[in-house]
């Protein structure tokens, strides 16, 4: 038992260092950060709050109470639009918390693929970067589940399948499985970097 | 010209009928709940019904027993007095009742409605777009499709009547009723896909092509209803030029251009495919899922006419419970009118009906009409597997 707690304090320990290495790191900080600005754009274009107008110019709209309203529930953690904003070709509905799931989101699958990056790069031992490798990849398997989790029913409408009110009730536990899943595939990919790549380089 | 009336004119003219108090306490006296309300109440049908029913039976008992703050009382929310036909015991249509995905009032209703000009409307809408239209004695007014998709209903008024304005994208249906005092919202539950409504009064559960309460103190009683034209916008404006039309400043952001389940204009997405997000009550394949149909349910029970058919040969004649109902084609806004039939021979040539002679409007035939509304076979089929078609 002392055993398994041991092993997980050094996984999440590692996993850490990992972390630091992709947020220090100038090639791993670019994966990070694109990646999730990528993915939270997907996330709010899947949710219907992004658009691409092909117009321009600047225009706000606030409806009026947005502090109350913004935490409305809309559906499985979806939640009320309280603002539109237009800026050149693009419009975005503002769901503050939508917005903030979907960041959330997307720095853990940003953060998923910068460690596998590390891992490929700077393996902790040789041998296991291929392993790294394929569990980076595994990053994108919950990020595919949290994006279907936002949209629901429309979704299975899109993909006529026919629902049941267990499918339909299982949409509320995508966004947490999802995240649950990034934070697991992170750990398991995290203690396969190299240690000492959050260190700074000499020579 | 597609007319939508002053209430009581709108009742007079559809024959709605003013059944006895007693054949309803009949309908509501049914305790467990079971019984649909397609019950033969042999009371007499009146000719006009503006007036509705008074706060007695179930739901009042109900309300006194549980100590609910409820009313029943039909200033507040105007049922019919002869409830509508249902198929289905109220038991089993609360079993197939089920989470649409967003929780109650999750799909906000528009409950401050504010309307554009036909010039205002036309930067929004193209000629094609899909619009429910009322045209009263006073008030004329639109409502599309593309803002009703993500609000399902308006608490709205024409000619100063309460009204709500309904939709539900699943079933292709567009209905409107008198909505008295109160205000109805989305309940977030489908059932046979179609949307459940809820009324803000006592909160009883009207699944909208029913029209009628499945459960709550209301449970077993109709709504009142008026018809809507489901047409276009450009046909729509064009007879009438003078309407006005739901803005998309609904109180609310939503982005109006996109229309989660597919597209109508062209036809596309959920709206033409064989999908169903929800298994039917009961399933009729002798149509496509999505085929349309203009439905029907006087108190003889349900028929369906299939609007292919409609437009093609302008006229269809139906036989329902011994008595005779026409649908007849109006090609200005490609909607029905349905009447009860009194023996008279039609015959409709080049979109005008010959009626014993006399040469009218569809919308003006000298018969009683009946409330008719626009739904995807399945929808139908699965609410009135009974449903006389006319094809």
């Amino acid at each position: 038992m002392t055993g398994l707690v041991d092993r997980g304090r050094a996984a999440l320990s590692k996993t850490l260092v990992a972390v630091r290495g992709a947020v220090v790191r100038r090639d791993a900080r670019a994966i990070l950060v694109g990646v999730s600005l990528l993915y939270l754009g997907l996330y709010l274009y899947v949710l219907g709050h992004l658009r691409f107008t092909g117009g321009g110019g600047f225009d706000s709209l606030v409806v009026s109470d947005p502090l109350a309203r913004m935490f409305e529930s809309r559906g499985p953690l979806a939640f009320e639009p309280v603002a539109a904003l237009v800026v050149g070709p693009l419009e975005l509905l503002v769901a503050p918390v939508n917005v903030a799931i979907g960041a959330a989101l997307a720095l853990l699958v940003g953060v998923n693929l910068a460690v596998s990056f590390l891992a490929w790069r700077h393996p902790a031992a040789c041998g296991i970067g291929s392993g790294a490798r394929g569990s980076g990849l595994l990053a994108g398997l919950p990020a595919l589940l949290s994006g279907t989790a936002c949209c629901g029913p429309v979704v299975l409408i899109a993909l006529g399948i026919q629902a049941s009110g267990v499918i339909v009730a299982s949409f509320g536990f995508l966004v947490p499985a999802a995240a649950l899943l990034l934070l697991g595939s992170l750990v398991y990919v995290g203690r396969q970097v190299d240690p000492t790549v959050a260190e700074p380089r000499t020579g | 010209m597609s007319w939508v009336p002053g209430r009581r004119a709108f009742l007079a003219a559809s024959g709605v009928g003013l059944a006895g108090l007693a054949g309803l306490a009949g309908c509501l006296g049914d305790a467990d709940g079971t019984g649909g309300s397609s019950e033969t109440d042999t009371a007499t049908e009146a000719a006009d019904s503006g007036s509705t029913q008074s706060a007695t039976g179930r739901g009042s008992a109900e309300a006194a027993s549980d100590g609910g703050d409820y009313s029943t009382d039909t200033s507040v929310l105007p049922t019919r007095d002869q409830p509508l036909p249902v198929e289905w015991s109220f038991a089993r249509l609360r079993d197939e009742t089920l989470s649409g995905g967003p929780p109650k009032d999750g799909i906000p209703s528009v409950d401050e409605p504010s309307f554009w000009s036909v010039s205002e409307a036309d930067e929004f809408l193209a000629p094609g777009d899909i619009v429910f239209g009322v045209a009263g004695e006073s008030d004329v007014k639109a409502y599309p499709q593309r803002v009703l998709v993500w609000h399902e209903i308006t608490n709205d008024a024409i000619d100063g009547e309460n009204v709500s304005v309904t939709y539900c994208p699943l079933t292709g249906t567009a209905m409107g009723f008198f909505r008295g005092e109160t205000e109805f919202g989305v309940s977030g539950r489908l059932v046979n896909s179609n949307l459940v409504m809820y009324d803000r009064e006592t909160d009883s559960r009207w699944p909208q092509v029913l029209a009628t309460a499945i459960s709550g103190p209301f449970e077993g009683q109709s709504l009142t209803e008026f018809p809507l034209a489901w047409t276009t916008w450009g046909e729509w404006k064009a007879a009438h030029p003078d309407t006005v039309v739901l803005s998309e400043e609904t109180g609310h952001v939503r982005n109006y251009n996109r229309d989660p389940y597919g597209e109508y204009n062209p036809p596309r997405g959920y709206y033409t495919n064989k999908n169903t997000l929800f298994a039917p009550l009961s399933a009729d394949d002798r149509y496509q899922e999505k085929a349309v149909v203009v439905g029907a349910r006087p108190r003889e029970g349900a028929v369906a006419f299939r609007k292919e058919s409609l437009r093609e040969q302008g006229l269809l004649t139906g036989e329902v419970g011994g008595t005779t109902f026409h649908a007849v084609y109006d090609p200005a806004l490609d909607t029905a009118h349905v009447y009860r039939g009194d023996g008279t021979d039609l015959s409709y040539a080049d979109g005008q009906v010959s009626v014993g002679g006399e040469t009218v409007a569809p919308d003006a035939l000298p018969l009683g009409r009946v409330v008719d509304f626009d739904a995807m076979w399945f929808a139908w089929a699965g609410f009135y597997p009974e449903t006389v078609v006319v094809a």
